[in-house]
């Protein structure tokens, strides 16, 4: 139902009793059917209480508010409410203006003395109150403060304590990289000091080696020999002088002009016992100044102060045939 | 034809609402929405109200007999035809009040008993209570959340043409119209005087 069904006077006049029967009957069925009319009774009540409590109500409506409106104990409630509200509102002016005027920081600021207002009415009562009200709220902002102030410390000594640990472990760890350096570094050094013992050992050994052994030429250790063609009637033989430390001889052995062998072998013979001491491989000629050679080395240790011979074998595919035979003498 | 024997019918008073009636009405109440109850709540209070305006003696015994009626006609009927349930509950409601009456045996001799019974109410309440209630008052409008706080005591403070123009600049600075705010406040007020009502009672 539409708000033009009703008006304001007419539902003051149904909360007073006015309202004829059957007028009375269509609102009083509206006010259980119908929510827009249900809340417009309420607004409309609200307001007739107030203007009561206000002192604005005269005449008939002030007459008939008194022996009909204030039978019922609910709506006797209803006025000691609005009496006490609007007394509650006078004595706070701050409360009005708070509700009317838009947010600002001025009226914020006015927020700080909400019920200031109310001192003056019940000055001694309410002062102490308000002193309890303002206590208890620097107790809550001071407890708040602490609360906070609390977890955050909490928050940094959790934090310092997570750090602490983090740098003990690198501590620990740094700890153990130096042990662990120091340890190669020991191992290091002892390396060293062996290796300088040895190298002094060596040193040592070697001036006792350089003050007992001779001075030996470089080349003492090979001896070379070389053997010309052997000629017919010669009576001197080429000697070589075999020393301790000579360990091999290389032997030089120039071929005859007739000698056209792709290759050679040589032969050492003891021609005492008729003996083969050594046999080289396939050796092959050297031109120099034109002339050929062949060259072969073998060792010494076999070798006795007495006469040997070198016997050169030509080779040419499977034949061979002996080219010559070049004696020479060893003496030690 | 002999008619079947009916059992006996259980006498109205002997009737109780049980969860499963109380469920029952609670759906029928909410024509198939789920208001959690608050169509119920609101329907009681709308009862009650309606009671009280006839200046019965007991309207909150009078609101729920009748709901407990359109209950238990509920449980017995399994459905209830209407125009809507608010509109039955309204027509139980009249018989309600016409019993209520007839007990009484006097239409308007309820009025002045309630009256008798009422003591010089602008003499005796504000004297033991004011106190109390404005300690009340000032729990109450504090525990309301600011922009409520800030509607319930624009809308409601100031006379005459001071009101009208502090709602207008209410209204303006919330950005709704005057009857919206005039229904924002008033709701905002049923909450506080009940707020204040329990307060009271529980100091008594």
């Amino acid at each position: 139902m539409g708000e033009g069904s009703y008006n304001k006077h007419g539902l003051t006049q149904y909360l007073l009793g006015m309202l004829p029967e059957p007028e009375a009957e269509r609102f009083d069925e509206l006010s259980l059917t119908d929510d827009e009319f249900a809340e417009a009774l309420k607004v409309a009540e609200n307001d007739l209480v107030d203007a009561y409590a206000q002192g604005e109500l005269a005449g008939e409506a002030m007459e008939q508010f008194k022996a009909h409106y204030l039978a019922s104990p609910l709506r006797r409630e209803k006025v000691k409410f609005s009496q006490a509200f609007q007394a509650f509102a006078e004595q706070n002016p701050g409360l009005a203006s708070e509700g009317i005027e838009a947010e600002s920081p001025q009226k914020a600021r006015k927020r700080g003395g909400w019920f200031s207002g109310l001192g003056a009415f019940f000055a001694p009562r309410h002062a102490f109150q308000w002193g309890l009200t303002v206590a208890a709220l620097a107790l809550l902002v001071a407890g708040s403060w602490l609360a906070f102030e609390n977890m955050r410390l909490r928050q940094q000594m959790t934090q310092a304590q997570v750090n602490r640990d983090t740098l003990l472990q690198r501590e620990q760890q740094l700890q153990k990289e130096i042990e662990t350096q120091r340890s190669a570094s020991s191992q290091t050094e002892q390396e060293l000091a062996r290796v300088r013992d040895e190298r002094e050992r060596l040193d040592q050994e070697l001036k006792q080696a350089r003050g007992e052994a001779k001075p030996t030429p470089v080349a003492g250790s090979i001896v070379a020999l070389i053997l010309a063609p052997p000629l017919r009637g010669a009576s001197q033989l080429p000697t070589i002088t075999v020393k301790p430390d000579t360990s091999q001889v290389a032997a030089s052995l120039q071929l005859e002009t007739a000698a056209d062998y792709p290759a050679y072998r040589v032969a050492l013979i003891d021609p005492a016992r008729k003996q083969t001491l050594w046999r080289s491989g396939t050796l092959k000629p050297r031109v120099r100044g034109g002339r050929k050679s062949i060259e072969a080395s073998f060792r010494t240790d076999f070798l006795k102060p007495q006469n040997y011979i070198l016997e050169v074998t030509g080779i040419s595919g499977s034949a061979s045939e002996v080219v010559g035979d070049y004696p020479f003498r060893v003496v030690k | 034809m002999s008619e079947l024997p009916l059992p006996a019918p259980q006498h109205k008073k002997d009737w109780v609402l049980t969860p499963r009636a109380l469920d029952q009405l609670l759906s029928w109440l909410d024509e198939g929405s789920d208001s959690h109850g608050q169509r119920y709540l609101e329907m009681q209070r709308r009862l009650v109200s309606y009671f009280d305006r006839k200046n019965c003696a007991t309207p909150d015994e009078l609101a729920d007999e009748t709901l407990n009626r359109v209950a238990r006609r509920l449980e017995e009927e399994g459905t209830i035809e209407s125009d809507t349930p608010a509109r039955y509950c309204y027509i139980v409601a009249r018989f309600v009040f016409m019993e209520h009456l007839r007990e009484t045996h006097k239409g308007d001799a309820a009025l002045n008993e309630m009256q008798k019974k009422s003591p010089d109410y602008s003499a005796a309440a504000e004297v033991d209570s004011k106190e109390k209630f404005l300690d009340c008052l000032e729990q109450c409008t504090g525990k309301l959340e600011p922009t409520n706080r800030r509607i319930i005591t624009g809308y409601y403070v100031g006379k005459e043409r001071v009101k009208i123009e502090n709602r207008r600049a209410l209204a303006e600075s919330l950005g709704i119209t005057m009857n919206a705010l005039s229904i924002r406040a008033c709701r905002i007020r049923e909450k506080l005087e009940a707020c204040v009502r329990q307060c009271a009672d529980s100091d008594k």
